[in-house]
Order: structure tokens, then sequence, then C-alpha cells
């Protein structure tokens, strides 16, 4: 908490914030928005919240900004202006943003303040959890514990969520010709730098290795399931960007890539309906030290999180391949950016 | 001072919504909105994670946490910031992502068959 820092970071969030939304050029924009998207992750670190900052930085600033340029490339970049017409809209927005603004600020003033210990958010429900997580299910990292543990609820149908806007994006988009024997001869190579592709290749297995140990230790430092995800994702986006979309296609085509999606989501699902069988809740882990080897009730509940992360990670991985390869592609699948 | 420092993220936080809320709203170009609502959807992580800060508190991951005898340490609640904000803020990050891809997917559906993504140009061609 360094109220410095807090101010400084969220002044420029606000710069970022306009000129984003005012700038006529929209690739401007889009970059504006990344740099919008990072600040908010030094926020997130300033205030503690390491796992969001992480988020942020894999999600926020690296992939929603990918998507919004290959939107971008595929539709037109600058933005019409319009001198006539747009003034009463305008007005209609602005008295209904300065509305709303001042209703939120009056309600704003009966909040605790920043920062404040004894905020009734912070005085009910979390001390359950930070003083039990150790011995209920031995993973340091809170919001890991919670996340997959005792709120595995909400994070498998956030994952079903996640899953079902991937499908829609493949519904929206998908082309399916007629004649599939003329991909290969259609392989106009834009200008393709050999630097570009030499350090791609180079920092691919990197990423996804590094991708891999976000996973995993996730018990024990920031990260999880949805970072691991979404860093396998962008692996494969960067080798869509420095060499084209068949390699991409080669590697994770699309067949394979809407089963790991579903695998994902059948996995996280799959441990909680073990958890009936074996006689308990669903999503009720500790019942699984029955069937994993020397493990207790205590080791089973972190097992169990591990796996559910696994699940999350293979969907998240899925659909961000699948989003991009669409929306960069128009549905296609014939050519990248 | 002090009722600066106490408010201030959530005047930003009302100010970057307000902003969103305008881009919906008053831009004609798609893009443009689906700027605006992302800028929207971090107003109000801004929102929870502020809810979640606490003085003098450090990340929520718990010290000596692995290892043997490592439930013998006594946890102080006021050592680690409220997790639960950043639990529910992690997933809404995805779910944005998500919910961009959709949005510009559905944009780009729009400019296939009507070939702008100008908001009044569109109207135009509907009728």
């Amino acid at each position: 908490m360094i109220w410095q820092i807090d101010l400084m970071v969220l002044t420029l969030i606000v710069f970022c914030a306009f000129s984003a939304v005012m700038v006529k050029d929209l690739l401007s924009a889009a970059i504006i928005f990344g740099a919008y998207s990072f600040l908010m992750c030094l926020l997130w670190t300033e205030m503690g919240a390491v796992d969001v900052a992480f988020t942020e930085a894999a999600v926020g600033a690296g992939v929603s900004t990918i998507f919004m340029i290959a939107a971008i490339f595929r539709t037109s970049r600058s933005v019409k202006h319009r001198s006539r017409g747009r003034r009463f809209y305008k007005l209609i927005g602005f008295f209904a943003a300065a509305v709303t603004g001042m209703v939120l600020l009056y309600g704003q003033s009966d909040f605790p303040g920043w920062a404040d210990p004894n905020s009734p958010a912070s005085s009910h429900l979390s001390p359950y959890f930070i003083t039990h997580t150790i011995s209920d299910t031995a993973v340091p990292n809170i919001v890991t514990s919670v996340l997959a543990d005792y709120r595995g609820f909400d994070t498998m149908f956030e994952t079903a969520v996640i899953f079902t806007a991937g499908i829609a994006v493949i519904f929206v988009l998908r082309q399916y010709r007629r004649d599939q024997t003329d991909v290969a001869g259609t392989d106009e190579v834009a200008y393709q730098s050999p630097i570009i592709q030499t350090v791609s290749r180079q920092m691919v297995p990197f990423i996804q290795l590094f991708a891999l140990y976000v996973v995993a230790h996730g018990h024990h430092s920031p990260g999880g399931g949805f970072q691991g995800g979404v860093i396998l994702g962008a692996s494969f986006i960067l080798v869509g960007l420095s060499y084209d979309l068949r390699s991409v296609l080669k590697k994770m085509g699309e067949g394979p890539n809407i089963i790991f999606g579903n695998l994902g989501v059948f996995l996280y699902a799959g441990i909680g309906a073990v958890c009936i069988l074996l006689g308990a809740n669903f999503l009720d882990y500790s019942v699984l030290s029955r069937i994993l080897p020397a493990t207790d009730s205590v080791m089973a509940r972190s097992h169990g999180i591990l796996g559910v992360e696994i699940g999350v990670a293979i969907a998240v991985m899925a659909i961000m391949i699948a989003i991009y390869v669409n929306i960069s592609s128009h549905g296609k699948y014939d050519k990248g950016l | 001072m002090d009722v600066i420092i106490a408010s201030y993220n959530y005047w930003i936080y009302i100010l970057l919504m307000m902003i969103g809320l305008y881009a919906m709203l008053s831009k004609n170009n798609l893009v443009k909105k689906i700027i605006g609502m992302s800028i929207f959807q971090a107003a109000i992580i801004v929102f929870y994670v502020s809810i979640g800060a606490k003085r003098g508190a450090t990340i929520p991951i718990i010290e000596h946490g692995h290892g043997h005898g490592a439930a013998e340490h006594a946890v102080n609640v006021m050592n680690y910031v409220n997790p639960l904000p950043h639990v529910l803020m992690l997933t809404a990050i995805v779910v944005s992502v998500s919910t961009l891809g959709v949005a510009l997917a559905i944009i780009l559906g729009i400019h296939r068959r009507y070939g702008t993504v100008e908001e009044d140009e569109i109207m135009e061609k509907i009728q």
C-alpha cells in the first residue's frame, strides 16, 4: 500500500482511458488501451493483488490487445469524422454519464476509506480463508485455494462461460469453404522477418515451459490455471504472428483445439463427479485421498486443486487459440495477420 | 489530504466507469464502443481490488506456508490483504477477454455483411 504510487498510476490511467476513447486512429486506440491495461497491472501489484496483476498482464495487456488489432486489421483503421447529427447522441451520452456518476459519488460517501483494515469486506468471510487455508488445503497461496476449492463452483462455471464464448466466436465467424483443396495453393507469403521468426522460434519452448510452471506452481506463488492457460495460448499466437496461421494450425488443428477446450471443462467437472462417486459432495476433493496413493484428506484437496487448475489451463488455452484464429482469419482459416 | 487518500480510488473508478459509459453510448464506431466496454469492466475491477486492499498488509500468500510444521505458524489476519475480491476479479478478467472476443467476432460479422463498422451507416443500410 503505497498511496503515492496509487495516486500517480490512477491519474495516468485516467489519461490513457480518455485518450483511448478520443483518438481518431483505431490502431492507436488499441495500443493506448494496451498501455491502460498495463498500468492497471501496476496498480494491482501495488494493492497486493499479485494474481490479478499476473492475469491482467497476460490477458489485458497481451492477448486482448492482439484480438483488438486483429479485428481492426480485418475491418477499417480510421474513424469516420461526423460533424452533423452526432451532437444529440453526444449530449445524451454525456448527460447519462454525468447523472450516473453523481449518483455513484453520492453512494461513495458511505464507503469505508481505502485500505481500511477494519472495513466490512475484510472482516467477515476473508479471515476464515486466511487462517484456514493451510490447515484445510495445505495451499499457501490463498487466492488459489479460494479459487479452486472454497469457491470451486464459481470457477467451474466461469470456465464454462469462457468455453461458451469460444464456441460463440466459432459459430459467428467460421466459414466453411466447399473446395478445401486450394488451401495449400493460395499461400501468399507476406514479408516475414527472419530475425523475428528465429527469435520467436527460440522463445516459444521457454514460454510454454514457463506456462506449465505457472500452472504447477500456482499453489505457492502467483499464478494458476487461468494465467498459465493464457500464456500457453499466447505462445501459439506468437507463432501465428511471427510465421503465419498455417504454422499454428499444423501444431494445433481446428478439431484437436475444440477437443482440448471440451477436455478442460470436462476434466474440471469430472473431478467433481468423481468426488460424488466416492460419496462426498460435488467438488469436495478431500475424499480423493481414497484413490490417490499416500495422501491424507488435506493433501487430497491440494491435489484436487492442481487437477482442476490443469483443466482450466487446457480450456483457456484452447479458447484463446480459437478466438485468435477465427478473428485474425475472418473465420476462413487461410491466412492470419 | 487524508480524505483524498481515503477516497481517491473510488473517485477514479467512477470517473473511468463514466468514460467507458460515455464511449458506449455516444461513439459512432463499434470498435470504440468495445473499447469503452473494456474500460468500464476494468473500472469495476479497480473498485473490487480497492475494497480488498488493507493498510500494512502483504500479498495473500502465507509465509512459511509449506513444508513440515507449516500449520504451527500462527497466521495473523491483519498481515494479509483480503483475497476474496482477487479471486472474483481474476476470473472476471479472463471472462472479460472472452466477451471481448465475442464482441469483436460480432463486429467482424457485421462488417462482413454491411461493409462498415460505423453505427449510422449500418442503420442506413438496414432500413
